[in-house]
C-alpha cells in the first residue's frame, strides 16, 4: 500500500509546552487506524489540525506526494478531501436527509444523486425509521451513525473521527463499532482517535501512540 | 375619566374601517416592512462579521453600534431632519415629510438593534456548526450561511424586535414624517395627536391594533420556535 498522508517535521504546542513534535509518521492508503494515548497527548488536536480547523508550530504534511501546509495556508481542496467528525458530531437543525446531502450538495453533485446517495447513507445508518425525526431530537448514538453514514456518503480520501464511542451506551457502542469495522472492511483511510478497547483491539486495524510529546507506530 | 365611551367608540371605529384609521394603519405596516426588509440585509452580514471575524477597531464598532441602541429616537429623528431639509446634503432630493424619509428613520431606529442582536444570536451559535459545514466541504460563504441558518430564530427575533420597535415608533415619524393626514400619519404619529386633541376614541383603537400586532408577531415567532426543535 502507498502513503496517503505523511506528516513532516509536525510541532504543536501551548507557549512553552511542546504538545506533539512528530518528525515522520506515514498514513498508508485503505488502512484504519487508531489513533491512541493519554488525554491532553494531542490526539484531538492533531486530527483538527489535518482537517484544517488549527494550526501547527512547525512542520507540513504530504498528502499524496503533494506538499500541503496547515493553517493558515491549509489548502481549501483538501477539505473536500480529508473529513473530520466532532466528538460530539452536530447535526444541522434540518432534517436528516438535509444533513446527508450537505456535503454533497458543496460537491456540486446533482440533486437526484444527493437524494439517491442520502437514502443510502440513512439506510447505512440504520436510521431508516428515523428519517422524520428532527436530528436534534436523536439519540447520541443515533448521532455519531448519522455523522459517520453523512461522511461516508461523501467518499473522502482519508476520514478522521475523534473518540465515536465516547458517551454511547453499550448498543449504541456496539452498532457504531460495527459501523467502523465496516469502514475498515471498505477499505477506507480512517484514523480514530480513542480510548475504547474495543475500538483498539479491532482487528486489522493499525494503532498509533501519542505520548509525551512524541508518536509511535504499532504493528 | 371614563374609558367605557371612548373604548367602544375605539371598537365600533375598528368594525367599521374607519378610513382615516385605515390609513394611519397601512402606513405604518407598509413602511415598517419596507424599512426592516431593506436594513435586515445589510445588518445581518455585519452583525455577522463582528461576531465572528477579528479585525482592527471590532470593538469599537460594536460598542458604537450598541451605543446606538440607546439612542432617543427623536434625536435620530432630528439628525435625518437636517440631512434631508431643504438646506441640508440630501435637500435636493425633497423627501422630507414623505413616507421615504420615514423609512429612512426606520431604518436607521432598527439598525442596531438587527446588528446586535445578530451578534448575540452568532455569538451563541454552537462552535461546531460553522467547523462541521467548513469540514463537510463548505467555503467560508457557505459555512457563514450555514451558520445563520442555525440561528435563524434568533435572527428572527432580531426581525421581530425590529419591526416591534419601529412600527410603535414616534419621535422620529413626527420629526421627519410630519404627521401630514393620508400621506405620513401613522399609528403612534396618530396616536399622540389625537390623544392631544381629546379623542381617546382614535387612540384606544389604534392602540389596540398596536397590541394585537406586537402580540401576533410574538406568537408566531414562538410557533416557529417549537417548530424548529432546538435545544
Amino acid at each position: 500500500m502507498s502513503a496517503l498522508l505523511q506528516l513532516v517535521g509536525v510541532r504543536k504546542g501551548f507557549g512553552d509546552r511542546v504538545l506533539f513534535d512528530v518528525e515522520r509518521l506515514s498514513i498508508e492508503e485503505g488502512r484504519s487506524y487508531v489513533l491512541t494515548g493519554p488525554n491532553g497527548a494531542g490526539k484531538t488536536t492533531l486530527l483538527r489540525m489535518l482537517a484544517g480547523l488549527e494550526p501547527a508550530q512547525a512542520g507540513h504534511f504530504l498528502f499524496r506526494d503533494s506538499r500541503a501546509d496547515f493553517l493558515p495556508r491549509y489548502p481549501e481542496a483538501l477539505r473536500r478531501t480529508i473529513v473530520y467528525v466532532h466528538q460530539h458530531p452536530y447535526l444541522f437543525h434540518t432534517s436528516l436527509r438535509h444533513n446527508m446531502e450537505y456535503g454533497l450538495k458543496c460537491r456540486g453533485i446533482p440533486a437526484q444523486e444527493r437524494r439517491r446517495r442520502a437514502e443510502e447513507a440513512i439506510a447505512w445508518a440504520g436510521l431508516g425509521a428515523r428519517r422524520a425525526t428532527p436530528p436534534a431530537s436523536l439519540s447520541g448514538g443515533e448521532k455519531q451513525r448519522a455523522a459517520l453514514a453523512r461522511v461516508r456518503a461523501l467518499s473522502p480520501e482519508l476520514i478522521l473521527l475523534d473518540e465515536p464511542t465516547s458517551n454511547l451506551d453499550k448498543e449504541a457502542r456496539a452498532r457504531t463499532l460495527a459501523l467502523l469495522a465496516q469502514l475498515r472492511d471498505e477499505q477506507r483511510t480512517v484514523i480514530v482517535a480513542c480510548h475504547d478497547q474495543e475500538v483498539i483491539s479491532l482487528p486489522g486495524v493499525a494503532r498509533l501512540h501519542m505520548e509525551d510529546g512524541r508518536m509511535e507506530q504499532e504493528a | 375619566m371614563n374609558l367605557l365611551e371612548p373604548t367602544r367608540r375605539a371598537f365600533e371605529l375598528l368594525l367599521e374601517g374607519d378610513p382615516r384609521l385605515l390609513e394611519a394603519i397601512w402606513l405604518s405596516f407598509w413602511t415598517s416592512v419596507v424599512a426592516i426588509a431593506l436594513i435586515a440585509p445589510p445588518s445581518v452580514a455585519l452583525g455577522f462579521l463582528l461576531a465572528k471575524r477579528r479585525f482592527p477597531g471590532q470593538r469599537p464598532v460594536v460598542v458604537l453600534v450598541q451605543a446606538l441602541l440607546s439612542f432617543p429616537t427623536v434625536v435620530i429623528g432630528l439628525l435625518i431632519y437636517l440631512l434631508l431639509s431643504r438646506r441640508g446634503p440630501l435637500g435636493e432630493l425633497e423627501l422630507l415629510f414623505t413616507p421615504s424619509a420615514i423609512i429612512f428613520g426606520y431604518m436607521m431606529i432598527a439598525f442596531p438593534i438587527l446588528v446586535v442582536f445578530t451578534i448575540s444570536a452568532v455569538q451563541g451559535a454552537d462552535p461546531r456548526v460553522y467547523e462541521t459545514a467548513r469540514c463537510l466541504g463548505a467555503g467560508r460563504a457557505r459555512a457563514s450561511f450555514t451558520t445563520l441558518w442555525e440561528v435563524r430564530f434568533g435572527i428572527g427575533a432580531a426581525v421581530v424586535n425590529g419591526f416591534g420597535r419601529v412600527v410603535s415608533e414616534v419621535g422620529c415619524a413626527i420629526m421627519v414624517g410630519g404627521n401630514i393626514e393620508g400621506l405620513t400619519r401613522n399609528i403612534p404619529t396618530a396616536i399622540a395627536l389625537e390623544t392631544s386633541k381629546g379623542d381617546f376614541s382614535q387612540g384606544i383603537a389604534l392602540g389596540m391594533v398596536l397590541m394585537v400586532v406586537a402580540l401576533g408577531v410574538n406568537v408566531a415567532l414562538a410557533a416557529l420556535q417549537g417548530k424548529g426543535g432546538l435545544r
